[in-house]
């Protein structure tokens, strides 16, 4: 009797040193990932670029030998399950840093992530979530433990429209140019609508009221004669690819000849696949590498893809390649944390904001430079544009031009 | 509920008044049971983790919208599509009210519960002119409109970016965590269970049998089939308009997408689990639509633990367990759970003698 007592008093002490060893040594993280749903077409492989960088990053020592014990979550592109996933979360994981997904869920999240103090990395790049004072004219609050990899949706589309202006006047055009917005009425299109359309107005353009169509593929001629009804010289597509594809078809068949121009989640590989010629021309952002390009880092991109791919065969999308840099610059401001003293939600943001056009170490060449301040959460104000050609299915993506959008105070957060 | 709970009556059980006939706990044992349940309930945040009181809470906001609708389908017979887009009503109304007047969540949840109903009533005209599928295609159309209004509507419910609720409080004390808004909620189950369960006592209530039963003897009779119709969509959105403000001032967050067609399919096939016209049966349905996408999440998660390609899988399996288990209960057991426990406890009370 008194055997069985002390052996498993031992083994209860043993099981509770092992759980606080355990705990002191792993860095919790959350993943919320959209692997069904409307944007699951861009949702899976941005998720799967997390998940190797993870692997990845735990393979190779993790943080300072501290491994990132991680959680992956599909919300289907649900906000309401994004948040209940966040609230089981902070009673049992007790994240310190989350990847998170959408645009909708992502600014909902904004005020609860502020007060529990944990870093979020979003793959919504919406011009609400760079304001961490709230002091922007316009912007909706503040939102101080968000971060993203990429210009914002809004400084996006406004290299676009820079883009847009260059390209008028390069053709010779004259007279003023009409800008039109497209995209379904939820957070994530709606994101850049006025911010785009402000500054189209001030460059000259004239702005048409904005179409709505599907963000689930649907078909959209009807949206299409508007367009050509409207006599928009350039359609600025807010939703993500696979909905440009049934768009892009559709307006194709019904002959509108309007330039193109979509956000970083409108195009990809797959759908220049998909559209085939119909998808000529395009002009949209790229926000990284691409996976044929020639650069230091690919050697670590292409061993962090072998983490799900062993052959290192698959030739990986854009959007993989983003949330490998998202994850890396994750693992960098938690190295600057640890240095801090401690991997705190609160010490990762102070690590985001202590970098300065930074590339994480091993992607040079891959991920683009970022800046964060305590003042100001606008990672990136280069924006580059791309178009592709479709060639019978050897397709091509040539890069237009680099834009510098101007980091106007007053666009803070907006 | 009370027809079917006493057509086994024991052996030596004699009912001489009607007061003894339409009692809600038929003996003494089953009135014990229910009172400790719920204090085994009122005790539950002591020792159960926010794991499980979060799924508790689920299974009770889900479960008063879901007797809502089972008035009108299981006891007055009719058909709804649209009580997703009423539980989100509620949802909406709760937390406008208290983010524009400043209103205190706790008068914020039965004022919604109001406004959804006042809703439910114009949306249940229609059902005082046409039934069967006429009705399901009327209630879709309000499930369609209310969805709408709520991606639109950005002075009430934010539009499509949504709308923050507060925490329930009392007297400046916050209900912010799964543990105090367990007894929130459970405040909330047992007022509104007792109530359905009278309801259904009353005249009103046994007025909406009769209508489910057979409405032309029920118009005979002298029942005013408008207005009980009516009345019955009024009453149910009441219910679905606070289980959504429940729902809202648990979550903190309220956004269109989640009040969509597929949760009102959930609802009903909640009811149809849980057995149709029953109180009991209710809760029990919505526990068992509630635990087994969990039920399902814990067995994937012990085969392929981190394997993304199961991750992806799971969100199927998850949606198609729920659609087998429906279909499962249609063929084998068309009362619902309600019914299956009643075998149960027939079967152990006449072991070994079934007579």
């Amino acid at each position: 009797m008194r055997k069985s007592i002390i052996l498993g008093s031992l083994l209860v002490a043993s099981l509770a040193f092992a759980g606080s060893t355990l705990a002191a040594d792993t860095i919790p993280v959350g993943h919320l990932a959209a692997y069904t749903g409307p944007t699951s077409g861009v949702g899976i492989p941005f998720g799967n670029g997390i998940d190797d960088a993870l692997a990845y990053i735990n393979k190779h020592g993790g943080i300072n030998g501290k491994q990132i014990k991680y959680k992956t979550v599909d919300y289907s592109y649900n906000a309401p399950r994004a948040v209940a996933t966040y609230k089981k979360w902070m009673s049992s994981l007790k994240p310190v840093a989350i990847q998170g997904w959408g645009t909708a869920d992502t600014e909902a999240l904004v005020k609860f992530i502020a007060k529990d103090k944990v870093t979020y990395i979003s793959a919504s790049y919406s011009g609400h979530l760079t304001d961490p004072t709230g002091k922007g004219p316009k912007s909706k609050s503040a939102a101080p433990y968000n971060f993203f990899y990429g210009p914002s949706y809004s400084d996006a589309c406004r290299g676009l429209v820079q883009w847009a202006a260059d390209d008028w006047k390069a053709k010779g055009k004259s007279g003023k140019p009409k800008f039109i917005h497209m995209g379904d009425n939820h957070p994530y299109p709606n994101a850049p609508k006025a911010a785009c359309a402000a500054y189209a107005k001030e460059l000259g353009f004239e702005v048409e009221p904005s179409i709505v169509y599907s963000l689930k593929p649907a078909d959209a001629k009807a949206q299409c004669l508007s367009l050509k009804d409207s006599g928009a010289d350039y359609a600025y597509l807010a939703n993500t690819s696979s909905s440009n594809i049934s768009l892009l078809k559709s307006c194709s068949t019904v002959g509108v000849k309007t330039q193109f121009l979509t956000n970083i989640w409108g195009w990809d590989e797959n759908s220049i696949k998909a559209t085939g010629a119909a998808g000529d021309g395009i002009a949209w952002v790229v926000g990284a590498a691409t996976w044929e390009d020639d650069a230091p880092g690919m050697k670590t991109l292409r061993e962090v893809s072998k983490m799900s791919d062993p052959s290192g065969k698959k030739p990986r999308m854009l959007h993989y390649i983003r949330g490998v840099c998202g994850t890396f610059l994750m693992k960098e401001a938690m190295l600057k944390a640890d240095a801090m003293g401690a991997i705190t939600g609160e010490n990762i943001k102070k690590g985001f904001e202590s970098m300065k056009n930074f590339v994480p170490a091993g992607l040079e060449g891959v991920c683009s430079p970022s800046t964060w301040t305590a003042e100001d959460h606008r990672g990136m104000n280069l924006v580059n544009v791309y178009t592709s050609k479709y060639n019978g299915g050897d397709f091509k993506m040539t890069k237009l031009a680099t834009v510098e959008v101007p980091r106007r105070p007053e666009w803070l957060g907006w | 509920m009370s027809s079917s709970a006493h057509a086994r009556m024991n052996c030596g059980e004699f009912r001489s008044t009607y007061i003894q006939d339409t009692t809600i706990f038929p003996t003494p044992l089953a009135r014990r049971t229910a009172i400790a349940a719920v204090i085994f309930l009122l005790l539950a945040p002591t020792f159960l983790n926010s794991y499980f009181l979060n799924l508790g809470i689920q299974i009770g906001y889900y479960g008063i919208a879901a007797l809502g609708l089972n008035i009108v389908v299981g006891f007055t017979g009719q058909i709804s599509l649209g009580h997703a887009a009423f539980f989100g009503f509620g949802a909406f109304a709760s937390a406008w009210l208290n983010n524009a007047t400043g209103l205190p969540v706790f008068f914020c949840i039965p004022l919604a519960g109001a406004m959804t109903m006042a809703v439910g009533l114009i949306v249940g005209i229609p059902a005082g002119r046409i039934k069967g599928l006429y009705l399901a295609i009327a209630t879709l159309a309000s499930q369609y409109i209310l969805e709408d209004f709520f991606s639109r509507a950005d002075w009430f419910t934010g539009g499509a970016y949504g709308a923050m609720a507060n925490p329930f409080t009392i007297f400046g004390f916050e209900f912010n965590n799964d543990q105090r808004y367990w007894y929130v909620v459970l405040f909330y189950v047992v007022l509104m269970f007792l109530f359905g369960t009278n309801l259904l006592r009353t005249r009103d209530g046994r007025a909406f049998i009769a209508v489910r039963d057979h409405y032309l003897s029920a118009e005979i009779m002298g029942i005013n089939l408008t207005k009980y119709r009516i009345l019955s969509f009024g009453i149910s959105s009441f219910y679905a308009g606070v289980g959504g403000a429940l729902f809202g001032h648990y979550l903190g967050f309220v956004s269109a997408e989640g009040f969509t067609l597929l949760l009102s399919i959930q609802f009903l096939g909640m009811i149809i689990i849980g057995g149709m016209g029953s109180v009991q049966g209710t809760l029990m349905g919505t526990a068992f639509m509630v635990l087994l996408p969990e039920l399902m999440e814990g067995g994937v998660g012990l085969f392929g633990h981190g394997s993304s390609g199961l991750m992806q899988a799971l969100a199927y399996i998850k949606e198609m367990s729920i659609g087998l288990a429906i279909i499962l209960f249609l063929i084998f057991e068309p009362d619902g759970l309600a019914h299956r426990w009643k075998m149960i406890k027939a079967y152990w009370k006449l072991y070994p003698f079934s007579y």
